[in-house]
């Protein structure tokens, strides 16, 4: 079963601000760079994927050829 | 889980948090940089040290008891500070107390930001909660994508 996708923004007292994406699969978690900037005024400084990203990535993918095998 | 990011608003200047370089010259004027870029959170921090303070077009002066300090922008729009009646010690122990002060007048204009800005972009808020660096963790339901 599917977790709801999160967002967890961490607002630190020097005024830097952590966030991370949970369970929004593959690249979707790139439309929140956007979304998190406008929402705090700022701009990202560092990114990085984490470790579920590219195993989201490589289920995308089987599932890309399922559906190309299917058809046929 | 797929992305962590570190997000810098627009309100603090370049990749480092305290920047208090300082140099005196020969007048006896010590200036200092700062990271700042906001005039009304400077304002309000500075009042949050203690300072009197007094704005004047593209000038900020603020004053603790003998010490005195001019705030002016450089062209980036960053604002530095000139002191007077202090040695650089001093200079740069207020320009760090300031630069605290204004981290937390930065930290709480996120905040009201995030929670009145959210829900318009399809997030609730879930939860929130203070940690031990009193960082202030919000966690949001992803509505709609």
């Amino acid at each position: 079963m599917t977790e709801k996708p999160r967002i967890v923004v961490t607002v630190n007292p020097d005024g830097t601000v952590s966030a991370e994406t949970l369970d929004i699969l593959g690249d979707d978690c790139l439309d929140y760079i956007a979304v998190l900037e406008d929402l705090i005024g700022g701009k990202v400084r560092d990114s990085a994927f984490t470790a579920d990203h590219t195993r989201q990535r490589t289920f995308g993918t089987q599932q890309q050829v399922n559906r190309d095998v299917d058809p046929a | 889980m797929s992305i962590s990011l570190l997000l810098v608003p627009l309100a603090v200047a370049g990749a480092a948090a305290v920047k208090a370089a300082s140099d005196r010259g020969a007048d006896g004027v010590c200036h200092v940089h700062t990271r700042m870029r906001d005039v009304t959170l400077l304002a309000d921090a500075l009042r949050d040290t203690g300072a009197e303070v007094a704005t004047a077009e593209e000038r900020l002066t603020a004053r603790w008891e003998a010490v005195e300090a001019v705030f002016t922008r450089d062209a980036e729009g960053i604002w530095g500070a000139h002191f007077t009646g202090a040695d650089q010690a001093r200079a740069v122990e207020l320009v760090t107390a300031v630069d605290v002060a204004y981290g937390r007048r930065v930290q709480r204009t996120v905040l009201d930001r995030l929670r009145d800005q959210a829900p318009a972009a399809g997030l609730r808020l879930e939860s929130e909660t203070v940690d031990e660096n009193a960082g202030v963790r919000l966690v949001f339901e992803v509505e709609r994508q």
